[in-house]
This record gives structure tokens, C-alpha cells and sequence, in this order.
């Protein structure tokens, strides 16, 4: 089992950076994401959105992982459920990988917050658990995952950076005529 | 960005448009008024489950597995 953690700022407030955390994909710094769906959304009681999506991704495993754990399949599937809390202004996203789990189990947990010193800036917790099950060498392929999904964490924060900068207009309309 | 079911992107497209637009307008500025989006969300819904079923994605219902549950093989 390996443990992956991180922290990001983002320079900018916490509605921006959620706004765009919600339109992530598509973005050119994460190709290897090809599908996502909503399965179900629903505020709770306390007036948090909890959203539960599902995504396909081309990138599962690092190439050298497959050759060594014997698979080629390409396409892996993660469910992810997140809470937005605009009171607390806390936004939670969980994710799993549901193929491949008899193989490497890949659980990610990410948090925005306002920086606590400054509510202009937004700070992004990031922690990962990666376990290989079932092959010799197992802690070798979990740190090279966990190298994979530092380099992608990257991505990842500079995909939202490129969605906040590109945010469009298409998806808030100029007038609300109707 | 695509559905995972190919027939229902346009149908995703269109909601993820109504979604964001609440999301940003609504939602994040206090406004509890109702989700304009429901009924486009259930017509996305039923492809997309279809979808699932037709791709055997193992989805096992939305309830989320933390780490420390046993996650079935798959």
C-alpha cells in the first residue's frame, strides 16, 4: 500500500476554482479522460450538492504497470462522488477505480478550501492510497503509480488553471431572455 | 466531452449546459430555488443506464466505497 499526498494553491477565490472543478473535462492537460457521466445528484438535508459520476479514462495503469501485472486492457472506469458545501465553502471530491480492482485499487480524495489566511486563494489537499495486490513486486509498481498520479496531479491543477483562464461564455448566458 | 454511452452526448452536453449554469448562478450564490435541470436529467438518465448495462460496467449502485471497504473482484 502506498500513500501519495500533496497540497496546491490556486491564485484564485474558492467559486472561481470550483466553477471550473466542475467543467474539468474535457482539457488538453488530461487527455487520457474520454467519457463522463452523472449518475445522480441531490442536495442534502444541510444544503450540500452531492454528485455521483462516473468516468472512463485511457490512462488506468502505466504501461510498464500493464506489461507486469499481465493486462492490456486500456479502458478503466472510476466512480467519484463529490460534496459541495457553499456554506463552508468546502468542496470534497472521492474517486475509485471499479475495473481492474482484483488487480490495483487506486482511491484519490481531494479538498478545496479557501486558504485560511487569505479567502482570495484557494487551497487544494490531494492524498491518494495505491495498492498492487497479488504480485510479487507489488511496492516497486505501487511507487511508480504513485510517481504516475504525482505527474498527473500536475495536470490536473494546471487543467483547472486553463479552464478558470479559458472560462467561456457559452456556459453562462449573456441575457436570461426566457 | 463525450458520455461514456456514445448515443447520449448530445443529451449529457445539453445538461451539463443547464447544470452549469445553475451551478454558477444559483447554487454558489445562495439560491435555493428549485433545479431547473430535473427534467432533462432524467431524459440523460435512462441512456446513460442503458449504457452501463450494455457495457457491463460494474457499478453496483452509487453508493461510494471509502478505502477501508472491501471492494468486490472485478
Amino acid at each position: 500500500m502506498k500513500i501519495w499526498s500533496t497540497e496546491h494553491i490556486f491564485s484564485y477565490p474558492w467559486e472561481t476554482v470550483i466553477k471550473a472543478a466542475m467543467r474539468k473535462y474535457p482539457n488538453p492537460m488530461n487527455p487520457s479522460v474520454v467519457g463522463v457521466d452523472v449518475l445522480d445528484r441531490n442536495l442534502d438535508s444541510q444544503g450540500r450538492l452531492h454528485s455521483h459520476r462516473l468516468l472512463s479514462t485511457e490512462w488506468g495503469l502505466p504501461t510498464i504497470v500493464r506489461a507486469i501485472l499481465g493486462t492490456n486492457r486500456t479502458l478503466t472506469y472510476v466512480k467519484e462522488h463529490s460534496i459541495v458545501d457553499p456554506e463552508k465553502k468546502e468542496m470534497e471530491l472521492c474517486s475509485t477505480n471499479i475495473t481492474l480492482t482484483n488487480l490495483v485499487s487506486v482511491d484519490e480524495r481531494l479538498i478545496y478550501r479557501p486558504h485560511p489566511e487569505n479567502p482570495e486563494v484557494t487551497v487544494l489537499t490531494q492524498e491518494a492510497i495505491i495498492t498492487v495486490k497479488g504480485v510479487s513486486l507489488s511496492s516497486y509498481l505501487e511507487g511508480l503509480m504513485a510517481l504516475s498520479m504525482s505527474a498527473n496531479a500536475r495536470k490536473g491543477w494546471d487543467a483547472i488553471e486553463w479552464i478558470i483562464q479559458n472560462s467561456e461564455r457559452e456556459n453562462v448566458p449573456l441575457c436570461n431572455l426566457y | 466531452m463525450n458520455s461514456v454511452g456514445e448515443g447520449c452526448t448530445d443529451l449529457k452536453r445539453e445538461y451539463d449546459q443547464c447544470f452549469n449554469r445553475w451551478f454558477a448562478e444559483k447554487f454558489l450564490k445562495g439560491d435555493r430555488s428549485g433545479d431547473p435541470c430535473t427534467e432533462m436529467f432524467k431524459t440523460y438518465q435512462v441512456c446513460v443506464q442503458k449504457a452501463i448495462k450494455d457495457k457491463d460496467i460494474p457499478i453496483d449502485g452509487v453508493e461510494f466505497m471509502g478505502p477501508n471497504k472491501e471492494k468486490p473482484e472485478s
